[in-house]
């Protein structure tokens, strides 16, 4: 199907005026046209993140928030647990609050901290007694041992200090006891020097005597009438010299 | 417009300078306003833009981007309350009672005057025969595009072609 144009109707239609866009309107649709050109399809990894890029970044954001603040709770709690005692001296209200609660209770303290012991002074008394008795010269320490020097063996006073000391937290009850063991010691020292005093000329002369000498002498107590001294001085002899065949006057 | 659906934009740069100023000429002679024209072709043109994606080659890039335009103008007209498409029978009434004749021998002499007198009976015809002889003179698409591109038989666009062109002539000898 043709129609023929009217060209005479068509030359006179372009002999008009052509009118024109506005330059605004081509530079407009021609901007339009070379962004929407320049922006290629992205492909779907690109698209995939552009989608979910930022709800993932916004739940990795709260996820990692939340472990850090639970870690550092965790990690504090742990302080605490370690160091009770340093987080109280650094907490001054605590210890303002556990103050009043210590003046209302009879004084205890904790097994670590130990106060000076009040009797304690005359067991290093008699120890430094029984160390200058040990230390005289010309005193062996065979002659030390004879039956009234026992009282000073140190093995029973060995586990004493660590008694004391075990007792003093109750101090007001350990104090009537401290005083005892403080009378006591006294009178251990009074007696051990009493004895070193009567023992000290016997040990000597059992020493320095002969067997005959000691004999010579128990004889001479026989003969003087003193009979208990005598069987007394006989029977050290005996103990000392087992060998020594003792005279028939003296049996 | 496939290269240019490839991404080059030179090539739509080169479509839109062979096309830009028919396409306009068509839209104002149709609205009457350039205003509107600007807009309604600013409008047609982004649509091109838009479907460089989907584009396919069914028929002549005239063909499609006319059909574009005579869709923009239904909406426009829609939009306007301005549906003033003759009736077939309608113009076979107004053919029959025009008298065929030769262009006056002055306004052949005087080309603006029968510019004048062309545009101004141009401006009178009912829209859709306007629209025919505006799509033949500045598209130079054949009946059968022009019928595609309006959605109309190839009769319908031939006889409305033919009474645009009818009345035309006939303005030009009745003024004179």
């Amino acid at each position: 199907m043709t129609e023929p144009r009217d060209e005479e109707l068509s030359r006179i239609y372009r002999d008009a005026e052509g009118p024109r866009p506005a330059q605004r309107v081509d530079d407009n649709i021609i901007a339009a046209s070379q962004r929407v050109a320049g922006a290629r399809p992205r492909p779907a990894g690109v698209r995939f993140a552009r989608r979910w890029g930022t709800p993932f970044a916004l739940a990795a954001t709260v996820v990692v928030t939340f472990t850090l603040t639970l870690m550092v709770f965790e990690r504090e709690s742990s302080l605490d647990k370690m160091a009770p005692a340093a987080t109280r001296a650094d907490r001054p209200a605590k210890v303002l609050q556990a103050e009043p609660k210590r003046a209302g209770q009879p004084e205890t303290e904790s097994p670590a901290v130990l106060r000076p012991i009040a009797p304690a002074p005359p067991v290093p008394q008699v120890a430094a007694q029984r160390d200058r008795v040990q230390q005289r010269p010309g005193e062996s320490a065979a002659a030390s041992k004879p039956p009234g020097t026992g009282q000073f063996a140190p093995a029973p006073e060995a586990p004493r200090a660590p008694e004391l000391r075990q007792q003093t937290p109750q101090a007001p009850a350990a104090a009537p006891a401290a005083g005892a063991l403080s009378e006591s010691a006294a009178a251990l020292q009074g007696a051990s020097v009493a004895a070193l005093a009567a023992n000290r000329p016997a040990v000597p002369e059992a020493k320095e005597r002969t067997p005959e000498k000691w004999l010579e002498d128990i004889r001479k107590l026989k003969t003087e009438g003193k009979a208990a001294e005598a069987e007394r001085e006989l029977a050290e002899f005996k103990k000392r010299h087992p060998e020594y065949r003792v005279p028939e006057d003296l049996r | 417009m496939l290269r240019y659906g490839k991404g080059d934009a030179r090539a739509f740069e080169l479509l839109y300078r062979r096309h830009r100023l028919p396409l306009y000429r068509f839209l104002l002679r149709q609205v009457g306003n350039a205003a509107t024209a600007e807009e309604l072709f600013q409008d047609l043109w982004m649509r091109v833009v838009n479907s460089r994606r989907s584009y396919e080659v069914r028929a002549k890039f005239t063909s499609w981007v006319y059909a574009i335009a005579h869709n923009r103008l239904m909406d426009f007209y829609r939009a306007s309350g301005r549906a003033s498409f003759l009736s077939h029978e309608e113009s076979e009434s107004v053919l029959e009672g025009l008298p065929a004749g030769e262009i006056a021998a002055d306004l052949r002499l005087d080309r603006k005057r029968a510019v004048e007198r062309l545009l101004a009976a141009l401006a009178g015809l009912p829209d859709a025969q306007r629209e025919a002889f505006l799509l033949q003179q500045e598209s130079e698409l054949s009946i059968e595009e022009i019928a595609a591109a309006t959605g109309v038989s190839g009769e319908t666009a031939k006889s409305r072609l033919r009474y645009a062109v009818a009345k035309l002539r006939a303005s030009l000898r009745k003024e004179s």
